[in-house]
């Protein structure tokens, strides 16, 4: 078998027969990570002596047929806010650089357990882009490729674990999203992200940028994957208190689907970006029913972009009054911690007392649904030495991600097309909480209908 | 209920200003001429963000969405 580009079932299967070992993928991936890793600029650290321990640890269990799971053997990387024991956390930040945990993140623990092994820290946008950089170069390890085009950004914050799984340097990776972090680079590098439901996974041990927004979740070749890599990784710790006391499995529902889509879904939307969105619709329409749906006026934005502020001015303060930003790699990240200090507290009340009711308007819209589908990102990848707002102008608000990150709910994004110059493009899946099942099983479905997952960039072919 | 206060451009600019004006005084010494400027930019964008906020009305009784739990070691 080919393990480069190969689904965990199918890795999985391969370890059981005894087609391929552990400690044998371990050592592929770990040599591509080394080849292909700096091209992107998506790595950060190489674990390779505690992957290989790992893996043996793996190997030698399998062997004695005590099988863990589906992911019991199979290598990852994790972004570099997720604390590691022993190895640097970099939080994709200069002057934080040598950070080193004495412990392992919650996921990172799970992971462990479920027999997976840690190849790779994997690189991100300093701070998870929480002082508001506004182009590519933004983290101490360079501007990270989308491995499609060298010339064009990863998409972040979750930036090299968006490009490592695109080019076949890991079967799955971690990220995280806050607003956008998980869904950007699946978008941008053309792979499978979900963002599971506020509390499903863990945050201990991963780097804070807005305590009631931040969310764990994996990028992947497809959308099974993710499910696989989410049951593994979500359930309750009693590190973090806000993590949700039912265990999750991870099943196929079946049954009917309904679909809602947004009527301003392809407003300001680039051009092949919409091409692709609508060749999608016609392919879901095959085996669900889509419908129009509206989301009544709300600020939605503003009420997600001040719990945002006001949480990352705190927590990043320490950060701030030391003046570590000066040594972030994004000029912009210099002074962006600064205007957020004054976002004054009746306000970060009053977004939090609206929350409510935007779950509550987000419940009644999506109600009727199994899911709300879109497009993943209005563009495609912008080039990498570019602001991205000056490529892809507008002013058209983003609802979904509002509404998605604000009332923490899940999306899965998997890739539906490429523009003419070969960037991916994306389609999201939104559910209603805890529903990772329903969203994952029509994402599934649509890839069942599709080959887009099933293409690689050509530069990073085995 | 008495309706919520209409915000007019002017007390926007002055709500912006007075902000500005506090974080210019707290951290214009490490900032630049056209940093503190992008700050400048970066306050009025957080003054119109909490307008639209304000805009918006709610009951005495609406609470914040989120859950405070008293904390002990040990439950009884």
């Amino acid at each position: 078998m080919r393990p480069v580009y190969a689904s965990i079932r199918q890795l999985s299967e391969a370890m059981i027969s005894g087609e391929v070992s552990p400690v044998e993928l371990t050592e592929t991936f770990i040599a591509r990570l080394r080849e292909y890793g700096p091209r992107l600029n998506a790595v950060v650290t190489v674990t390779e002596k505690r992957a290989l321990r790992e893996a043996r640890k793996a190997q030698q269990e399998i062997k004695e047929g005590r099988h863990r799971g589906p992911l019991h053997g199979v290598p990852y990387g994790g972004k570099d806010l997720l604390a590691t024991r022993g190895i640097p956390a970099s939080w994709g930040a200069a002057p934080l650089k040598d950070q080193v945990f004495k412990y392992d993140a919650t996921a990172i623990r799970k992971l462990k357990r479920a027999g997976a092994v840690l190849c790779a820290k994997l690189a991100m946008i300093e701070l998870a882009g929480g002082m508001g950089y506004r182009q590519p170069n933004a983290s101490f390890t360079g501007p990270c490729a989308t491995p499609w085009s060298l010339g064009h950004w990863s998409g972040g914050s979750s930036s090299g674990s968006g490009a490592a799984v695109a080019a076949g340097l890991v079967p799955f990776a971690i990220g995280s999203e806050t607003w956008g972090s998980i869904l950007s680079p699946a978008n941008n590098c053309g792979v499978s992200g979900l963002r599971p439901t506020y509390g499903r996974v863990s945050r201990h041990g991963a780097m804070a940028l807005s305590w009631t927004l931040d969310k764990l979740g994996p990028l992947c070749l497809m959308a099974d994957d993710c499910g696989l890599v989410l049951e593994a990784m979500a359930g309750y710790d009693p590190r973090d208190m806000t993590t949700d006391r039912k265990p999750y499995r991870y099943e196929q529902v079946e049954g009917e689907f309904k679909l809602g889509v947004p009527r301003d879904a392809l407003e300001e939307t680039q051009e092949p970006v919409a091409r692709s969105f609508k060749e999608s619709l016609r392919v879901l329409e095959k085996f669900v029913v889509v419908e129009k749906v509206d989301f009544p006026e709300f600020p939605y934005e503003a009420v997600t972009r001040t719990i945002l502020n006001a949480e990352a001015a705190s927590a990043f303060d320490e950060f701030t009054e030391k003046g570590l930003a000066r040594s972030l790699t994004a000029p912009e990240d210099h002074y962006g911690p600064y205007a957020r200090t004054v976002v004054l507290a009746k306000d970060y009340l009053k977004a939090l007392r609206l929350r409510e009711r935007m779950a509550r308007i987000a419940e009644d819209v999506m109600g009727g649904y199994d899911a709300i589908v879109a497009p993943s990102r209005r563009a495609v990848a912008s080039p990498i030495d570019q602001e991205f707002r000056k490529v892809a102008p507008g002013t058209a608000k983003d609802i979904m991600g509002a509404v998605g990150n604000g009332a923490g709910l899940p999306a899965v994004s998997v890739p539906n097309g490429f523009s003419d110059e070969g960037l991916p493009t994306g389609i999201q899946f939104m559910g209603r909480a805890y529903d990772e099942n329903r969203v994952l099983s029509v994402a599934v479905e649509y890839q069942r209908r599709t080959d887009w997952h099933r293409r690689h960039p050509p530069a990073f072919e085995a | 209920m008495p309706q919520c206060n209409v915000y007019t451009m002017d007390s926007k600019r002055i709500e912006a200003e007075a902000l500005f004006k506090l974080v210019e005084q707290l951290y214009g010494g490490r900032l630049s001429e056209a940093e503190l400027e992008e700050v400048r930019k970066g306050v009025e964008r957080i003054v119109e963000t909490s307008m639209e906020l304000r805009g918006v009305e709610l009951g005495n009784w609406d609470e914040p969405f989120s859950v405070f739990t008293p904390y002990r070691r040990r439950r009884i």
